[in-house]
C-alpha cells in the first residue's frame, strides 16, 4: 500500500513538468498531415484536420499525444506530427553561446585559441592516444547486475517494443555509384 | 609510369590472392622488392638476399597483426578485434577531449547507458560510456561498445529519458556495426596504402593505419540511412528500458533550435542529417505503432545535473 502511494506520488511528479511547461504555450509546425482529435487517443473522435506545414500552438502533452490549437480550433495530434519551435529556448541559446567561450575542462592540455572551440576535424585528426583517460573510462564501467539493480531501484521495467522498420520510401538507393571497384565491389 | 601501373595491378591481384590464403607471402615479396628499388631486375639470383635487416618470417607463422588486417578485409572481425579498433578510436578521441572530471556524472551515465544497452541484442558487450570535455553538441560511438557524449550536449538534456535516447542512438550504431562497415568500405584503399607506404610492424600500427589519423573517423559521416536507423533504435531501446519513448525526438527538436551557424553544432550537422529531417523520418517510422505503449518514465527528478 505504502509503495503504491509512493509510486503514485512519483508518477505525479513525473507528469508535473509537462503540465508546467504547457502553461507557456510554444509554437510548432506540423511535420505531416494529421487528424485533430478531441482526446489524446487514437480512438477519440476526429474534430478536424491539420495540414503539413501548418503553424500551431502547442498547448500540452499526454503520453504520445500533444494538444494543439490552430486558427481557433483545438485538438490532439500525435506528438511526432509536430515539431516544436524554439520558445523559451531562444534566450538560453544565447546564454549558452556566451558561456561556451573558451571554457574547456583540463586547462593544461588546452591550447588557447580565440573564440569558440568546437571538437573540430583538425583537432580530431591530430588527436593523440591517451591511455590514462581510457583507463579512467574503464573504471566507470557498470556491469549488467549493477545496471539491473539501478533500474529496479528507480522503478524502471523492461517492456517489449519491436524495432521500427524503415519508413517506406521510393527505392532510390541502389549500388553505390562511382565505386572504383565496379558494381560488384570488394568481398 | 608503366612501372607504377604494374605495381597497382600487382596489388589488385594481391587482394584476389588474399582469398587464396597466399596473402602473407605476396605481401612480403612485395615489400621486399619494394625495399630494394636500386637492384636491377636480376632473376638469376636465387640466393637469399643479403639483407640481414629484413627478417624473413616463415609464411606459416601468421602474426596477429596480419590476422587482424585479414579479418577486417574480409569483414569478419571478431568481437575481440572489434574492441581493439574501438579502443584505438576511443583512446584517440579522449586525447582530443578528456573525460569530464566528475565521478558521479560518469557513473550515472554508465548506469543509464548499460541499462539501455541491456535492451539490445548485444547486452554483454563491455559497454563503456563517457561524458567528454567539449562544449560542442555531439555524441560518438566506436566499435565494441564505446559511447561518448559531449558536456555541451549533456547540459542541453532535461531528463534521464533524453539521456537514454541519445545513448540509445549511439548504441544503435554499435549493434548494427555502422562504423565497421564504413571501415570495410575504405579499408581496401587503406590497406593498399599501407603495403606501399611503410612496413607496418605491429597491431597498433595496423589498427591506426586503418582508422586514419587520430580520431578523424568520428568526424567522417556515416550514411544518412545509418543515422535514421540509429534514431529508430535509440527510440525503441529507451522505450524498452521503460523511458518516455518521445524523449529522443525532444532532443532532436532541441538541437534543431540551435542556430545552424553555431560552431558547436557544425560537426554534428556536417555528419548527420538535419534535425528536422530526422524528426520527419522518425515520425513516419513510428506512425501509430506506439499507440498502445504505456507512458514511460522521464526520470527528471533524479537526473544528474552538472554544476
Amino acid at each position: 500500500m505504502k509503495s503504491f502511494l509512493l509510486r503514485l506520488s512519483l508518477a505525479s511528479t513525473m507528469v508535473m513538468p509537462f503540465t508546467a511547461s504547457s502553461a507557456m504555450a510554444a509554437s510548432g509546425v506540423m511535420l505531416k498531415d494529421d487528424d485533430l482529435r478531441n482526446a489524446a487517443s487514437a480512438g477519440a473522435a476526429r474534430v478536424g484536420r491539420v495540414d503539413k506545414g501548418a503553424r500551431v500552438e502547442v498547448l500540452g502533452r499526454q503520453g504520445g499525444w500533444t494538444q494543439v490549437s490552430e486558427g481557433g480550433r483545438k485538438g490532439w495530434v500525435r506528438i511526432l506530427s509536430v515539431r516544436a519551435e524554439s520558445g523559451a529556448d531562444a534566450g538560453a541559446g544565447l546564454a549558452g553561446l556566451l558561456e561556451a567561450g573558451g571554457r574547456r575542462g583540463d586547462s593544461s592540455r588546452v591550447v588557447a585559441t580565440a573564440g569558440l572551440r568546437g571538437l573540430n576535424e583538425e583537432e580530431l585528426r591530430s588527436a593523440r592516444f591517451n591511455a590514462n583517460e581510457l583507463m579512467s573510462l574503464d573504471r566507470y564501467q557498470v556491469g549488467r547486475a549493477a545496471a539491473e539493480h539501478y533500474a529496479r531501484a528507480v522503478g524502471l521495467r523492461s517492456r517489449e517494443v519491436g524495432y521500427l522498420p524503415a519508413p517506406q520510401r521510393e527505392q532510390t538507393r541502389d549500388t553505390p555509384a562511382g565505386s572504383p571497384w565496379g558494381s560488384g565491389g570488394l568481398p | 609510369m608503366k612501372r607504377t601501373l604494374s605495381w597497382i595491378i600487382a596489388a589488385l591481384c594481391g587482394i584476389g590472392l588474399a582469398q587464396a590464403g597466399d596473402f602473407d607471402k605476396f605481401l612480403k615479396d612485395l615489400i621486399k622488392e619494394k625495399m630494394q628499388p636500386t637492384a636491377p631486375a636480376q632473376p638469376t639470383a636465387p640466393t637469399q638476399p643479403v639483407a640481414p635487416s629484413a627478417p624473413v618470417v616463415p609464411a606459416a607463422q601468421e602474426k596477429p597483426a596480419d590476422q587482424l588486417l585479414k579479418a577486417l578485409l574480409s569483414g569478419n572481425a571478431s568481437q575481440e578485434e572489434e574492441l581493439r579498433i574501438g579502443q584505438q578510436i576511443s583512446g584517440n578521441l579522449l586525447g582530443a577531449a578528456p573525460l569530464v572530471r566528475d565521478d558521479g556524472l560518469q557513473r550515472y551515465v554508465n548506469r543509464v547507458g548499460r541499462w539501455v544497452a541491456l535492451q539490445s541484442e548485444r547486452p554483454d558487450l563491455p559497454w563503456r560510456f563517457g561524458v567528454i570535455e567539449s562544449e560542442d553538441l555531439n555524441a560518438f560511438a566506436a566499435p565494441g561498445g564505446y559511447i561518448f557524449l559531449t558536456k555541451g550536449l549533456y547540459k542541453r538534456l532535461n531528463n534521464e529519458a533524453e539521456l537514454a535516447g541519445v545513448l540509445g542512438h549511439e548504441i544503435g550504431h554499435v549493434i548494427r556495426k555502422h562504423h565497421l562497415k564504413l571501415l570495410q568500405k575504405s579499408q581496401a584503399i587503406a590497406a593498399l596504402g599501407s603495403f606501399f607506404g611503410s612496413k607496418l610492424k605491429n597491431e597498433n600500427e595496423i589498427v591506426q593505419n586503418l582508422i586514419g589519423n587520430g580520431a578523424e573517423i568520428v568526424a567522417r559521416g556515416l550514411d544518412k540511412d545509418a543515422e535514421y536507423e540509429a534514431d529508430r533504435i535509440g527510440l525503441v531501446l529507451s522505450a524498452r528500458a521503460g523511458y518516455d519513448a518521445y524523449a529522443l525526438p525532444a532532443v532532436l527538436a532541441e538541437i534543431g533550435h540551435v542556430a545552424k551557424s553555431d560552431k558547436r553544432v557544425s560537426l554534428l550537422f556536417k555528419t548527420h542529417p538535419l534535425p528536422e529531417d530526422r524528426l520527419g523520418q522518425l515520425s513516419e517510422a513510428v506512425g501509430d505503432r506506439l499507440d498502445g505503449l504505456p507512458e514511460g518514465q522521464s526520470g527528471v527528478g533524479r537526473f544528474y545535473r552538472l554544476r
